[in-house]
């Protein structure tokens, strides 16, 4: 090919992946919803358990902590810092323990005996009215006169002082300076919830960033520290790491890399032309996926460029086999039988999880095997006519003859392979430890020391259970606030036995229709308060006259329509029952949260005994759709595996052959996965992925080292080409070992190991038996 | 025990002495510094009152009696004895009244300025703290040292539009009388050291009641 034809070509690759990727950059929305790893639901209730997951009020709800200063400074803190996040929009209820009178709206006052349980057990008559203004008369000579006086014309009977009450949450920190304080007193606590979902790291961030911009501009004292925990701000957190850890790690891989394949082939065109099938697996993986799916997952992204890294084994292959006398385009037709059957078998085993049911998981199976397609064809196809003619011969490397010389003279005891890989299966079976990780919470880990202390927050805010929820469903809003206050006896029963340490629910906010009309009913018509209040009157000190308002208002109540979910918007009551009643296709869900859950049998046989109720138990709920997601998984996997011996089959046409190339791969599954396991690892998804990375990683060695049958020179080739391969790959991936993610980690030592083992079991396994060993 | 009360008096008065020879610049009345030093009180200490509140919602004024404790961690205790039995306890920021019958309310000075007011002026009266007073107020003293009116007038504006004013009346080296003024014509008036309320001028109004407390006479 002339010079300029090969500019040509260079040009035309250069400009079309140039172009794929701008209209890539240009048109992917880079999706962060965590969820989209998790299986997906089946039915309604995996749906709500999902659901609840990220959305619930528990995920929404972020825990802070102020300290450092004198508790005086950490209340007003505490005080400043709510106020401020009432203003955000990034937050849509925020709670100190302080109560507001002002934060009640004029449009909700005038619903005060409607939404007070007052009317339910008391008349508005002479004699009650007697009985408040007497102690009315006492609040004025008490310190707290200042404070209530405003309000008594117009609440006589300190209504809204008993629904603001009502409102907090049904078991309080104790409160010091009028805020929520921890038991040593040394640090106020908040909640906040956020509008994001928990699992949103996105809407998280912007939270997380408005919450630290309020806390500076509110902050008094450079030693005052604000803590924040929960699911929101771990999954900020861990994207914060992950992303840094990625960076520092990829920069690092790149580095090594690029000295490799310096030192393998010393020639700069080389190491450039070697880096052109990747970037152009992932640019064609990029934007495969987002013909399919219109967006990419974060996750997909990241690791997917880990799993195509496999594509920079393809040109090393072309490399190292190529020296002089050799049309690279000869090399390159010569090695594409063995490099079509490893791609196609990689992309088999990948295709596996297109069909876990997991969305996340099926756009890392497209971008992957779009990937590693396009790279194995311009490998083939687009990087021969570029690649220099001259080049150093492997073959000539005498170290890599007696290398190889050395590992053929090993002995290669086939009842050793059978021995280990009987030692793996019996690790793992007889280990009285279980394989799997089944917590969903495995796929996002977070550092234990944060989810104790998470933990010691939740217990002093005595915020809602995470794990325990009763769930109401029903045809509208208020059948569901009607089950919901139906309960309250049973419970009431609960936390008097000490099984339960409270409860809460929306009809606690929000009564039912039928409960305000009773209440408004209740009422009394205008003469008649007036008369009674004029009858109460002489008896107190209080002047004649100063409760027009108060009679206005009653007045006003007994005309107002009942307040339903819809009409509660923008009231301090849309964050507190909008948590909780939650409308869905048409039907209503009432979550009831429970705080200090310690009869979870007692719970579930209630809700069996209640129509339309069912207890939740996140944990093992989503344990068993993590178990299942996995079984699926699994299945699949093990049909690709059948898949992947057939394609073998195909290729090579030799049983003896097949069971030669397959051998490595499986031993090696067997030993990292009995390895893994007897040093206490439990397994997820990812180590799934990774060993399957392995697997595609062996299979590939396997097959070029089989290739090389007996010719000298042509094992020294694949030799030096493996080694590099491995070598390159060991070396992203023990890097990825020392991370602190757990995750990176996961994949890092699976991989890392499986590298290891699959290149020396390759060498091993994959060459037939030398007549001469058979003759000595 | 007398004399070591004694010595502290005196270590005290020869400080104020100091200070205010020091200040004469700045403080508008020496004497203040010197009659802060004889009213300090050392916590514990405790004494009897009758408070008459006066309110616009109200036609005739509440008195209620019992007794204020000043405690040695510094919090400040206020019980009503009669006519009924209520207990208000301040401690630090926050505030509990606790009355005989109903449920215990809590709430922080920071929604009570107005009682944040009150309390500076009584522990830096009970303390003999200047610094804590001249911090709230803008303090005026009249009168002789047997017969003496402190006049407090809050310097925050958000003090000011709950608090117009406090007067403290005083004989020699104790307080008689706190007067509470708010803005509109709600008014607190407590006189210390009396155990019934029958011990005041009858009717209780408040015009002759804050012309009493600044009277010569003693009860």
């Amino acid at each position: 090919m002339s010079r300029s034809r090969k500019a040509l070509l260079l040009a035309a690759w250069l400009a079309t992946v140039a172009t794929l990727g701008w209209v890539v950059d240009r048109r992917l929305v880079v999706g962060m919803d965590l969820r989209l790893f998790m299986p997906s639901p089946r039915t309604p209730q995996e749906r709500l358990i999902l659901e609840t997951v990220g959305e619930g009020p528990a995920s929404r709800m972020l825990l802070l902590a102020i300290s450092g200063a004198d508790p005086e400074a950490v209340a007003d803190t505490s005080r400043a810092l709510a106020d401020a996040l009432r203003k955000t929009r990034e937050f849509r209820m925020v709670a100190n323990g302080e109560t507001s009178f002002e934060a009640v709206p004029d449009s909700l006052l005038a619903y005060r005996y409607v939404l007070s349980p007052l009317l339910d057990n008391e008349t508005i008559d002479a004699d009650f009215l007697r009985g408040q203004l007497e102690e009315r008369v006492r609040d004025l000579a008490s310190p707290a006169a200042g404070l209530l006086e405003p309000w008594l014309p117009r609440d006589p009977t300190l209504e809204l002082m008993t629904l603001v009450e009502t409102w907090l949450p049904a078991r309080q920190p104790q409160l010091l300076n009028d805020v929520w304080f921890d038991a040593s007193g040394r640090e106020a606590l908040l909640i906040a919830e956020t509008h994001a979902p928990g699992f949103d790291p996105q809407g998280q961030r912007v939270a997380a960033d408005s919450l630290q911009r309020a806390f500076e501009a509110v902050r008094t004292d450079s030693s005052l520290r604000l803590e924040a925990s929960g699911p929101g701000a771990f999954s900020v957190l861990m994207q914060e790491r992950t992303q840094g850890e990625a960076q520092w790690f990829g920069g690092l891989a790149t580095v090594g890399m690029v000295v490799l394949l310096l030192v393998a082939y010393r020639s700069v065109p080389v190491l450039l032309l070697g880096l052109l099938p990747l970037v152009s697996a992932g640019v064609a993986g990029l934007a495969t996926v987002g013909v399919i799916f219109g967006t990419v997952h974060g996750i997909t992204l990241a690791f997917g460029f880990t799993l195509i890294g496999v594509a920079q084994d393809y040109p090393m292959h072309l490399f190292s086999h190529q020296h002089r006398g050799l049309d690279p385009r000869a090399n390159a037709r010569a090695l594409w039988p063995t490099l079509s059957t490893g791609v196609a078998s990689t992309c088999v085993a990948y295709l596996a999880f297109l069909f876990s049911g997991v969305r996340g998981l099926a756009q890392l199976s497209v971008f992957t095997v779009a990937g590693l397609a396009v790279a194995g064809l311009t490998t083939r196809f687009l990087l021969p006519p570029l690649v220099p003619e001259r080049g150093r011969d492997a073959a000539e490397s005498a170290a890599l003859g007696s290398l190889w010389r050395a590992i053929a003279s090993l002995p290669r005891p086939r009842w050793l392979g059978i021995a280990a890989a009987l030692m793996c299966i019996g690790v793992v079976w007889l280990s009285p430890r279980p394989l799997w990780e089944n917590e969903l919470g495995g796929l996002t880990p977070v550092p234990r020391p944060l989810i104790e202390r998470d933990a010691a927050l939740r217990h002093e805010l005595g915020a809602p259970d995470i794990r325990h929820l009763l769930v109401i469903e029903g045809r509208d809003a208020q059948s569901v606030l009607a089950s919901a206050s139906a309960l309250d006896p049973q419970l009431e029963s609960f936390v008097t036995r000490g099984s339960l340490g409270g409860f809460n629910h929306p009809a606690r906010y929000l009564p039912t229709t039928a409960v305000q009309e009773r209440r408004r009913a209740a009422l009394p018509a205008p003469d008649e308060l007036r008369a009674a209040l004029e009858t109460a009157l002489p008896a107190t000190p209080f002047k004649p006259g100063v409760f027009e308002p108060f009679l206005a208002d009653v007045d006003r109540a007994r005309h107002l329509p009942a307040l339903g979910p819809a009409n509660v918007a923008g009231t301090p009551l849309e964050a507190l029952v909008g948590g909780l009643l939650l409308e869905r296709d048409g039907h209503w869900i009432g979550l009831v949260t429970l705080t200090g859950v310690q009869d979870p049998e007692g719970l579930a046989e209630l809700a069996r005994s209640t129509r339309n109720m069912a207890l939740l138990d996140l944990k093992q709920a989503s344990e068993d759709l993590v178990a299942h997601q996995r079984e699926r998984i699994l299945w699949c996997l093990a049909a690709s595996a059948v898949l992947l011996v057939i394609v073998v089959f195909v290729a090579l046409r030799d049983w003896s052959r097949v069971r030669r190339v397959l051998a490595p791969m499986a031993l090696t599954t067997l030993v990292v996965l009995g390895m893994l396991h007897a040093a206490g690892v439990s397994f997820s998804l990812f180590h799934l992925i990774a060993l399957v990375l392995a697997a595609g990683l062996g299979l590939d060695y396997a097959l070029f080292f089989e290739r090389a049958a007996d010719d000298p020179s042509e094992q020294r080739r694949t030799l030096h080409a493996v080694i590099v391969c491995s070598l390159s790959t060991l070396m992203v991936f023990a890097l990825l070992a020392f991370s602190t993610l757990p995750v990176l980690r996961a994949i890092g030592i699976t991989v890392a190991a499986g590298v290891v083992s699959n290149f020396v079991l390759a060498l091993l396994l994959t060459r037939p038996p030398e007549p001469s060993d058979d003759a000595r | 025990m007398t004399s070591g009360l004694f010595v502290r008096l005196f270590l005290r008065l020869a400080v104020a002495c100091l200070a205010s020879a020091t200040t004469t610049l700045h403080s508008a009345e020496p004497g203040l510094d010197a009659l802060l030093a004889r009213l300090a009180r050392p916590a514990p200490d405790t004494t009897s009152f009758v408070e008459v509140r006066y309110s616009s919602l109200l036609e005739t004024p509440i008195v209620v009696s019992g007794r204020l404790e000043h405690r040695q961690d510094g919090s400040l205790v206020r019980r009503v004895d009669s006519p009924y039995r209520e207990v208000t306890e301040l401690r630090g920021e926050s505030v509990s009244v606790e009355r005989e019958g109903s449920k215990p309310r809590h709430f922080s000075l920071n929604r009570a300025p107005e009682l944040r007011g009150m309390l500076a002026s009584f522990s830096a009266i009970l303390q003999g703290d200047r610094e804590m007073l001249d911090r709230y107020f803008v303090v005026a003293l009249q009168g002789t040292d047997a017969r003496w009116e402190i006049t407090l007038v809050p310097r925050d504006a958000k003090l000011k539009r709950r608090l117009a004013r406090i007067t403290v009346n005083g004989a020699d080296d104790r307080p008689r009388c706190f007067i509470l003024e708010e803005p509109d014509e709600d008014a607190s008036l407590m006189v210390i050291g009396v155990e019934r309320p029958d011990d005041l001028p009858q009717p209780l109004d408040q015009k002759a009641l804050t012309a009493w407390c600044a009277a010569d006479t003693m009860p």
